[in-house]
């Protein structure tokens, strides 16, 4: 999508505009879907600022949120629209890991990029993360620990996951404070993520749709 | 102190200080850290050291200097409502909300909400916190008071075996306790869309933090102090906001645990990679800048190696997955470029809980 002044309010994070921007749009007509669209294009600007070192995480959640509170009165309209899911991604903290907050700045980044997120919270089953990817259809799965302690929880998780016959179908995403790439080989993971961008790059390359 | 243990004691602070000093020690000082892993190397239950101070210091200073040749500990005593104390925050513990033995974590939600910053600027820090934490954080307060009481015995008994307590005590800045009890993702978008108002409350606290921190190395004759960042990282926040809520506040404290004639121990965990160059303008020779493996240290002590001590920074994931050799082999790489002078080796952050064993001697052994 070309970038439009709604768009580029939104990677400019000018909340006001953005905000005023929808309610006139949506004032004025224009379909709910297409609006979502252009706060989609916003947060492309955004990814991509954050990419070139511009942007950092402060930068990264406080769009998504601009995103959420200027998406809330397209909920209703949407509704009745085709889903424009990119991908669907089931996400969660490792076994006996109760930490959160990284997963969650995950999970909120993840769906202002437009992918569904199945959040299973913290301190997940293995088995839990092999039922939501089956009932969901996920393509992706994101697991994150904050303990050393949970990287054999990780690599079983995985290895279920394989059990289930279901590793093909999946790319599994992995992060977290002590996770590197010696961490996500050793879990059998197909990306580690360094920061929650890396995520929706490895997200959207896996879907397809960079 | 016996006349064995005190001349070790002094051989080994040398070593330390100057290091600090930018000098080339006879060796490289090892200084590990980290509370969890001596419970478990030495077989004790988490649920004791997590709810006995005496457990817990006696358990640290056991297992660290059995691993041999150490110069000190950073953190000889360590209780978990400190975590509390300085991220606002609840924490689980083994035995209580968590399995017997699982580490203790912190649990971080929003306890603290956007009207406390007008509370603080309204009524001052010091009588807000203190409300916080009984109205808040029941029994956090009471735990830590009695853990206090057993520090200077913690201290004793390090040097009882001619081991420097280094590092015994923490300070940091309102950001890391303000997003700790708002929740870090509360906290950032507060920054945006409330920024005045966060920078007033902060500005209120910091006299208080400051006071705190003199008192405490006065009233502990402490060798150094951690001055901890976590949540304020470079790789969290823009430098917009970072040169504004971060860095002037680092500084002040950074001055003020010198002038009370301490080492300011700039314990930063995550990557602060981007504002290395930044750390230049704090005085030289005086400080040591302690990595967890997320900051390119040997990047670190190109930028800073003429101006501070560089600490660190074996990986967690090192410790608990590589072999001896991988360790051996990281060690050594430290010891020849990011040493032998100017530099403390310690693991990056802590020694992990599943650390092996054999690993971490191998750590200490590499100074040898």
């Amino acid at each position: 999508m070309a970038t439009t002044p709604l768009a580029q309010a939104l990677g400019n994070l000018d909340e006001a505009s953005v905000m005023e921007s929808v309610r006139t749009k949506l004032d004025g007509g224009e379909a709910p879907l297409d609006i979502l669209g252009e706060l989609q294009a916003g947060m492309d600007i955004v990814g991509a600022r954050f990419e070139s070192g511009e942007y950092f995480l402060s930068e990264l959640l406080y769009a998504a949120d601009i995103f959420k509170l200027a998406g809330a009165p397209l909920a209703e309209g949407l509704k009745a629209a085709p889903r424009n899911n990119l991908g669907t991604i089931v996400l969660g903290t490792a076994r006996h890991d109760i930490h959160d907050f990284g997963k969650d700045i995950v999970a909120t980044i993840m769906r202002s990029n437009g992918i569904e997120v199945i959040d299973l919270g913290v301190d997940v089953e293995q088995q839990a993360f092999v039922d939501a990817i089956e009932q969901n259809s996920a393509q992706l799965v994101g697991i994150s620990c904050l303990l050393t302690t949970a990287f054999d929880e990780m690599k079983q998780t995985v290895e279920s996951i394989k059990d289930s016959g279901l590793r093909n179908r999946v790319t599994i995403l992995v992060g977290g404070g002590p996770v590197d790439q010696a961490c996500a080989d050793y879990v059998g993971a197909d990306v580690y993520c360094r920061t929650a961008q890396d995520g929706v790059s490895a997200a959207k390359k896996a879907l397809g749709v960079s | 102190m016996p006349g064995a243990a005190e001349n070790a004691y002094k051989v080994r602070e040398r070593r330390i200080r100057d290091a600090v000093a930018l000098k080339s020690p006879d060796r490289v000082p090892v200084v590990p850290n980290g509370p969890a892993w001596p419970a478990r190397a030495l077989g004790v239950k988490m649920t004791d050291v997590a709810s006995t101070p005496e457990v817990s210091y006696k358990r640290i200073i056991a297992a660290y200097t059995g691993l041999g040749d150490i110069d000190g500990i950073q953190s000889p005593a360590y209780d978990v409502s400190t975590l509390g104390i300085q991220w606002l925050s609840r924490v689980s513990v083994p035995g209580r909300e968590l399995p017997d033995t699982d580490l203790w974590q912190v649990n971080e939600g929003e306890i603290m909400t956007s009207d406390d910053y007008d509370l603080i600027i309204a009524e001052g820090f010091a009588s807000w916190l203190e409300r916080y934490y009984v109205e808040r954080l029941p029994g956090t307060i009471e735990a830590f008071n009695r853990f206090v009481k057993t520090v200077p015995d913690a201290l004793a008994l390090c040097q009882e075996k001619g081991i420097v307590p280094f590092t015994p005590a923490v300070t940091t800045i309102p950001y890391e306790y303000f997003s700790g009890g708002r929740s870090l993702k509360l906290f950032l978008l507060d920054l945006f869309r409330q920024g005045d108002k966060v920078q007033a409350a902060m500005d209120a606290a910091m006299p208080v933090l400051i006071e705190r921190a003199r008192q405490t190395i006065r009233g502990l004759d402490l060798v150094g102090v951690w001055v901890g960042g976590w949540r304020s990282a470079s790789e969290f926040i823009s430098p917009r906001l970072w040169e504004r809520f971060v860095l002037p506040y680092f500084k002040q404290m950074v001055e003020v645990v010198i002038e009370e004639g301490a080492i300011p121990v700039l314990h930063f965990d995550a990557n602060w990679d981007r504002d290395l160059e930044r750390l230049r303008e704090l005085p030289p020779g005086k400080c040591v800048l302690s990595l967890d493996g997320k900051t390119d240290i040997f990047r670190a002590k190109k930028i800073l190696g003429d101006r501070m001590c560089i600490m660190g920074d074996v990986p967690a994931s090192l410790f608990a997955l590589g072999t001896v050799q991988d360790v051996k082999d990281y060690c050594k790489r430290l010891l020849t470029e990011v040493g032998p002078a100017g530099f403390i080796l310690s693991s990056g952050c802590d020694v992990p809980i599943d650390a092996k064993y054999e690993n971490v001697r191998a750590m200490v052994e590499a100074v040898l």
